[in-house]
């Protein structure tokens, strides 16, 4: 029996804004298992972005339950998220979030180092070796294109070996050739260290890579399909 | 044409709103209202002292005679000038109360006065009675009215009866305020007030004892009172002038001279308040960089643009400055009652348009400076950056013309301070340390980044999360350091200067005097007296030194013949009398430097021994001729020897001394000092006292702490003017924190993302505010420190001590300040949710 590694049941996400409150997710109930590649796609505002945070617990869910790796996120702190976190996933963006008073290098030795690895900077610099990168760890985000940025981004988000590979259109600012490169990197990283892996796209080539996609529409489940009957 | 784009252009884009230009407004308005409130204090106390300068002198014109009175063909020729006069005499003395070994004893300034006084405004008395009551002798015992402090020191009440030299006086009331206590100048004990012919009988105003006189003159309408003086000058021999036009030069000097020096402070605050503009500008244009580059792309020229942002941020300007003006101008009128119950002299408190004009110029120029690097850096941005982010609108120099520019503003700002103090030299001094201490900032805010890059990526810090991410926060780019280490630097810098000052300045007075002067200075000691008083003294085993010395007092009117303020300017020693003294051989410690002292049985025509150092400052050399007027009798006398004086120890020390056939014929006293056990000290002075009232000993202790009282208003002054400074670099600090939380909150978000706790993060936070904080401390104690030194080394010839504790408490108010600020704006982003904030970014 394959092993759930995170688990929503009846979530629901609600956020007060200036217009009064807004019903982001819906009653979500999924089940995603240790090692697969799950693909979110749906129209813009459907709530893909909103669900892939409340697996990572950077969003709180207003009624139901998220459970990742046998931890229940809705019961937890910001700092047992944070720590949670930090052990067991990585997190991409679509606009690459690297920090930028830090190097390169020091992005993606960061959360090793909040992990405590003694190691932190030889590993961050396999890694950055990893995505083609190793001439230019010394340099700060602003002085780096798009593309080098998010694979910044995706060595800092691999180096720790994550169990969940969490990743928000992370092509989505990039150009076509350049979002090639990083979903190949994206699958081999996930591939090199067996994580599980959610991936928002737009992009149906890409859903396609995916083991499973799940469609979203107006904050709730609208299918759920095998990647092979996607294409 | 392009100014007519750039306007609308300008108009367009201020429908924004202020919002973003607090910091600006609030540096500005805060620098100009500080020079603005100083300016109309000054011009309201120069005001008040103009209109009341008949009240403050006591008379319309005083004449002023040392140690005598007019002869009686002078009273008649002051009479005949005026249509009163009113003489009073002025001297120091011991005030007694009791009797033997549990009378309280203390200095008190006897003024007597005659039935004319006061000729201008009236005394105020408590229990409020009339003067003419209060000093009236009934059965036998004449009144005596005293200052307040005396009255307390003594623990004396109304009706008791009290001595001065032999003379009884009944205490008959409180003297609250003296109409021309501010024309009187420094005095060394409180007031009390008698009529002279009282004094009769008290043994104090004898040949030779050290006394004035003034006459007091109330003169008739349109008399010119340059040919008054004129004529005054030439009849009565040694009479000094003053007028109702300047009825108290000392203090219309001293308030000038503080002002001046309080306005050049305040430029100080407008310097840390310029570092707050510049940011906000600067953080207003990065803002912008996308609309310059939209503009460029279609079509707009860099001078279309550059004049766009100028109007936008001149029209700011002009609301900083009506701001800060406005704030000058109200501030002193709002807290007049409270300005003027401080102020010993009367002040008139309203809109004065020069003080206010001279800010407002310092506010234009100094937000122009200020202004115009960020501004010129509009040229710098290229449309491209619509494209592909370029880095901001870049770090390095502005093009040539604009340095240039900036510098002549600069040298016009200087110039300006230069011409409104009258403070020439402490001007330029104050700006070229100024200059220095911004330049010392800048490095050190370059190599604090510098160190802190280089540190964030050292091996030993691997692991210490915390600890790398406030370093490399501090060292990397698009940081906050460099706005809060050259604000909080600045600010500080001021305040350990003055902080440095104020030590020192203490220290030679509290500390480094009473190690070396002595217990007593004896004034009056008649020349009957002194054998007595000396083997008396030197019989009592807790006196280990007496020095005496013949004392006159006189004034040099001639150098060769000509007119001694031709020769040697306004040097001090010209400026009012001088003690002279006479002494057949040279003193045991005397150090002749130049030619050498007269036989001891010489009585040939009058020769002097000048003080070398103030010789060789007034140009005079050996064999020059120089005239004193002593009791109204010129002597003139060959310099025939120059000796070293020290003034620095309070021991006794003569500008001149004279051989004795020269002086000796002429009456007066003797002067003396003692040195004595601490703890003898009172028991001296009783006995001194029971035994020759007329003497009178004036405690150095008690001396020292009235000059101290008088320094530490001058230093809280100057500590409030530092402390304006310190606000202003508040408020930068508190503008450049809140500029940073949109990066702190992102900078939290991602690292939540990655794992961080709140702790590490606020960990974080709070290492990057100390780390800036040491380094704006640090820098503060280095240039602060350098300007004490400077200033008591070459503005007071004084040695300079580094003073730790106002050093280190400055360090840690930075430290304190910073890292207040940083949390303070640190919770916000720690409170945010992750997702939030990085979504809004996507």
């Amino acid at each position: 029996m394959t092993e759930t590694i995170l688990s929503l049941k009846d979530a629901t996400l609600s956020l007060d804004g200036n217009a009064g409150r807004v019903d982001i997710l819906r009653g979500i109930t999924l089940d995603i298992a240790r090692g697969e590649t799950v693909g979110l796609v749906g129209p813009s505002g459907s709530g893909k972005s909103s669900l892939l945070m409340l697996m990572g617990g950077l969003e709180r869910a207003t009624t139901g339950s998220v459970n990742a790796l046998g931890h229940d996120l809705t019961a937890l702190g910001e700092d047992a998220l944070a720590r949670l976190r930090r052990d067991h996933m990585g997190v991409v963006f679509q606009s690459f979030h690297l920090i930028p008073t830090m190097t390169a290098l020091e992005n993606v030795a960061t959360p090793l180092e909040l992990a405590g690895a003694k190691d932190a900077f030889d590993r961050a610099e396999a890694e950055l070796d990893a995505v083609g990168l190793r001439a230019r760890m010394n340099h700060y985000p602003a002085q780096m294109s798009g593309g080098e940025q998010q694979r910044v981004a995706l060595a800092r988000a691999a180096a720790p070996r994550p169990d969940i590979l969490l990743a928000d259109e992370p092509t989505g600012n990039l150009d076509g050739a350049t979002g090639q490169a990083i979903m190949d990197l994206l699958f081999g990283l996930r591939d090199r260290h067996g994580s599980t892996l959610v991936l928002v796209t737009h992009a149906p080539e890409l859903a396609a890579r995916c083991d499973r996609v799940i469609r979203l529409q107006d904050g709730a489940l609208s299918a759920e399909d095998h990647a092979e009957a996607a294409e | 044409m392009s100014l007519a784009i750039a306007a609308r252009i300008a108009r367009r884009e201020l429908r924004g709103g202020l919002k973003g230009f607090r910091v600006f407004l609030a540096c500005l308005a805060l620098g100009i209202g500080a020079i603005a409130a100083v300016g109309s204090v000054r011009e309201s106390i120069q005001g008040g002292l103009e209109r009341e300068g008949a009240v403050i002198l006591g008379g319309d014109a005083a004449l002023e005679l040392t140690y005598r009175f007019a002869e009686p063909y002078e009273r008649a020729w002051i009479d005949a000038r005026a249509e009163a006069v009113s003489e009073i005499v002025d001297f120091r003395s011991l005030a007694v109360f009791g009797a033997g070994e549990t009378a309280e004893r203390g200095l008190t300034q006897v003024k007597g006065v005659d039935g004319a006084y006061p000729l201008y405004g009236a005394p105020e008395l408590e229990p409020a009675i009339a003067l003419e009551d209060a000093l009236r002798t009934t059965d036998g015992t004449p009144g005596a009215v005293m200052d307040p402090v005396l009255i307390a020191r003594l623990g004396l009440g109304v009706g008791d009866l009290f001595r001065l030299g032999e003379q009884d006086f009944r205490l008959t009331a409180a003297l609250v305020r003296e109409p021309d206590a501010a024309g009187s100048g420094f005095a060394l004990g409180p007031r009390t007030m008698v009529r002279t012919e009282a004094l009769a009988n008290s043994g104090l105003i004898q040949p030779g004892t050290l006394f004035e006189t003034q006459y007091k003159l109330r003169l008739a309408e349109g008399v010119d009172l340059d040919t008054l003086r004129d004529a005054t000058e030439d009849e009565i021999v040694g009479a000094r002038w003053r007028d109702r036009r300047n009825g108290a030069p000392g203090v219309a000097e001293f308030v000038d001279r503080l002002g001046s020096f309080l306005v050049l402070v305040g430029l100080a605050g407008l310097a840390v308040g310029g570092v707050g503009v510049s940011s906000a500008v600067r953080a207003y244009l990065a803002e912008k960089t996308e609309v310059i580059a939209t503009l460029k792309t279609l079509g707009a020229e860099n001078r279309t643009i550059f004049l766009s942002y100028f109007m936008q941020i001149g029209a700011l300007t002009l609301v900083g400055v009506t701001l800060g003006l406005a704030l000058g101008a109200l501030v002193p009128v709002v807290f007049a009652p409270l300005i003027e119950a401080r102020l010993p002299v009367p002040a008139e408190i309203t809109l004065y348009p020069g003080a206010l004009a001279e800010a407002g110029i310092y506010g234009l120029l100094a937000a122009l400076i200020f202004t115009i690097w960020p501004l010129a850096r509009t040229e710098d941005v290229r449309a491209a950056t619509l494209f592909r982010d370029s880095g901001g609108t870049g770090q390095g120099w502005p093009r040539g013309r604009w340095v240039t520019l900036t510098l002549v503003l600069f040298g016009l700002l200087v110039a300006l301070a230069a011409q409104f103090s009258g403070l020439v030299s402490l001007t330029v001094w104050s700006a070229i340390g100024l200059a220095a201490s911004f330049v010392v900032l800048v490095g050190a805010a370059w190599t604090v980044r510098l160190l802190a890059r280089r540190a964030a990526r050292a091996r030993f810090l691997r692991g210490k999360s915390a600890v790398r991410l406030a370093l490399g926060s501090v060292g990397g780019p698009g940081g906050e350091a460099s706005s809060v280490v050259l604000s909080l630097g600045l600010g500080l810098t001021v305040l350990a200067a003055v902080g440095q000052i104020d030590a020192n300045l203490r220290g030679a007075i509290e500390r480094d005097l009473p190690d070396i002067a002595p217990s007593f200075f004896m004034v009056d000691i008649q020349p009957g007296q002194l054998e007595a008083f000396r083997s008396g003294l030197e019989a009592n085993p807790a006196v280990t030194t007496v020095q005496s010395a013949p004392m006159l007092r006189g004034i040099i009117t001639q150098i060769n013949g000509a007119p001694a303020t031709d020769v040697a300017g306004d040097h001090w020693v010209l400026q009012g009398d001088r003690g002279v003294t006479y002494s057949a051989s040279a003193p045991d410690d005397a150090v002749v430097t130049h030619g050498e002292w007269w036989p001891a049985e010489y009585a040939g025509p009058p020769q002097v021994s000048f003080a070398t150092e103030e010789a060789l400052e007034m140009g005079l050399k050996l064999g020059d001729d120089i005239t004193v007027n002593i009791l109204g009798r010129d002597i003139t006398a060959e310099i025939t020897s120059l000796r070293e004086v020290d003034f620095s120890t309070a021991g006794i020390g003569f500008i001149m001394s004279m051989n004795p056939s020269a002086l000796q014929s002429a009456p007066h006293s003797h002067i003396a000092t003692v040195y004595a056990d601490v703890a003898a000290e009172g028991a001296i002075l009783r006995s001194v006292s029971n035994t020759y009232p007329n003497i009178t000993a004036i405690r150095v202790k008690d001396a020292i702490e009235r000059v101290s009282a008088v320094l530490a208003g001058i230093a809280a002054a100057i500590t409030y003017g530092a402390l304006a400074t310190l606000i202003t670099g508040g408020i930068v600090l508190i503008g450049a924190a809140a500029a940073g939380v949109r990066a702190r909150t992102y900078e939290a978000a991602i690292l939540k993302t990655l794992g961080a706790s709140r702790h590490t993060i606020l960990t974080s936070f709070a290492l990057r505010s100390a780390l800036l904080g040491i380094a704006a401390g640090g820098v503060a104690i280095v240039a602060g420190g350098l300007a004490g030194w400077a200033v008591m080394t070459f503005v007071m010839g004084t040695d300079y001590v580094f003073e730790p504790i106002s050093a280190v408490l400055i360090v840690c108010g930075g430290v304190i300040a910073t890292l207040l600020a940083g949390l303070a704006f640190g919770w916000g982003p720690l409170a945010a949710r992750p997702a939030h904030i990085l979504r809004a970014r996507e």
